[in-house]
């Protein structure tokens, strides 16, 4: 069999497990980005202290070693994560503790009087925060979300060292027994490129579909 | 409490670090009053206003709306707050919201008003305010300042308050933008909407408030018929302050 026969299918389904970890990933990192970045500014003590730890801890790590404590170090304390699970959970710590700075600092440029209006309409705390506060926040924070996930989706090639099959891994395997890192790298590096820009599209799309007049969401 | 009092505070205090900002303001309002606060800048009025729906917090002094003591810890403030429209000298409109959907997500999420009522109650409020149907999917920053505090008017009353409080309404908008919101106001009155003004429009005060409390220096330092108060004041600084008031705004009505 020749060389291209045999890698591209391998690389497709390395393709496909990428997608797998991307597609838990990216939507439940949001979540947990605009949670933390909630919670550090409307939380009580406790969540404040949690969500500050959280955040304080996964940016600090780099990500290779916060993927090898969850696969390797947490079966030392029983818990045996799959390789595709540690990757996915550290993705979402990771790139949540990210999100949540932008959700953060969105969530503090909103004027006081929106939250004052809306306590003086009779709203409580979580009404404030659920229909007037985050609203406004997202579309503040986008721009920076999506920069996040599209980091996500090359960093996503660090899940190899856990042993997730999925697109790097197969070429780095590739590599090493048929030796030809232009013809495989590059073809790597293009689905990269494929991928990152259709995901840009795809925000720039939201962002303009989410716009409102006088809530900045893009900058230029 | 007197039959158709809605409004009483009593001994409002209220102080920022040193600075004491309310020295002890007592005054009640009947059903149906307009009344007004003057006075100079620093005299403690919008610190008033905000103590009255204890978005500010008095440090002493009690606030009765009805028969219901608001400064009772027991009292869950945000159900009182629904019956106490306020309307902001900066607006603030919900930015994400368009003109309808402003007035419609108090009663929808506050009070809890099925969408159908909902929306019959913030169209009807809206056109109260003389906002048309053109302008009711508009958003904040596509309206004017004389529209967005319309709108902002139509989000109190569309709550179907006990009172207005009103907070220098018309003290951020163009010149050329007072004479609509002051109407609508005035129409309110009229109507017997019942509300709280601070504001320097004296030619609104003459016109349809049933009262002015002069504030100076924390405190009501004297308070009548506008006539009275606005051309005959029994203190030197409310002399003064009106006159200069009179120069400053005309005789805009």
């Amino acid at each position: 069999m020749s060389f291209w026969e045999e890698f591209l299918p391998a690389l497709f389904s390395g393709v496909i497990t990428t997608l797998k970890l991307l597609a838990i990933a990216m939507p439940v990192s949001v979540a947990l980005g605009i949670l933390l970045g909630t919670a550090r500014v409307y939380g009580g003590r406790v969540a404040r202290v949690l969500a500050t730890a959280i955040v304080v801890i996964f940016r600090g790590f780099p990500l290779m070693v916060t993927l090898l404590i969850l696969f390797f170090g947490l079966a030392d304390f029983g818990i045996y994560l799959t390789p595709y699970w540690a990757a996915v959970i550290g993705f979402i710590l990771c790139s949540g503790s990210y999100q949540s700075e932008y959700v953060r600092g969105a969530i503090r440029s909103i004027d006081i009087g929106q939250s004052l209006a809306a306590r003086a309409l009779g709203m409580t705390k979580m009404q404030e925060v659920l229909y007037i506060i985050l609203p406004q926040a997202i579309r503040r924070a986008l721009p920076g979300i999506s920069n996040e996930l599209i980091y996500m989706i090359k960093y996503s090639s660090l899940a190899f060292v856990v042993g997730v099959p999925e697109m790097f891994s197969v070429a780095k395997t590739f590599n090493s027994q048929w030796f030809m890192p232009i013809e495989i790298f590059m073809t790597l590096a293009v689905i990269y490129l494929a991928m990152t820009t259709a995901a840009t599209v795809g925000f720039k799309w939201l962002e303009s579909k989410l716009r409102i007049p006088g809530i900045e969401i893009t900058t230029r | 409490m007197s039959g158709d009092v809605v409004l009483r505070a009593e001994d409002i205090h209220k102080s920022y670090g040193k600075l004491q900002v309310l020295k002890g303001v007592t005054f009640e309002i009947r059903k149906g009053e307009t009344k007004v606060i003057a006075g100079p800048s620093g005299a403690g009025k919008s610190t008033l206003l905000r103590c009255l729906n204890l978005l500010t917090m008095p440090d002493k002094g009690r606030v009765w709306l009805e028969d219901i003591e608001l400064t009772d810890p027991k009292v869950d403030i945000n159900k009182m707050r629904q019956k106490i429209g306020f309307v902001f000298q900066e607006f603030n409109l919900f930015h994400h919201l368009t003109a309808l959907e402003n007035v419609m997500i108090g009663l929808t999420k506050v009070k809890k008003m099925p969408k159908e009522e909902a929306l019959r109650s913030a169209k009807e409020a809206l056109l109260t305010v003389h906002i048309t149907e053109d302008l009711w999917h508009k958003y904040p920053a596509q309206l004017s300042g004389g529209q967005k505090q319309r709108v902002a008017i139509a989000r109190a009353l569309a709550m179907d308050p006990v009172i207005i409080l009103y907070d220098e309404p018309t003290s951020a908008l163009d010149p050329q933008l007072v004479g609509e919101v002051l109407q609508v106001m005035k129409e309110l009155a009229r109507k017997g909407v019942t509300g709280l003004v601070v504001t320097h429009e004296i030619g609104f005060a003459l016109e349809v408030a049933d009262e002015i409390m002069f504030m100076y220096d924390g405190k009501i330092l004297e308070k009548g018929p506008p006539k009275e108060v606005v051309f005959n004041p029994k203190h030197e600084v409310t002399k003064k302050f009106f006159e200069k008031i009179g120069r400053l705004y005309g005789e805009r009505r």
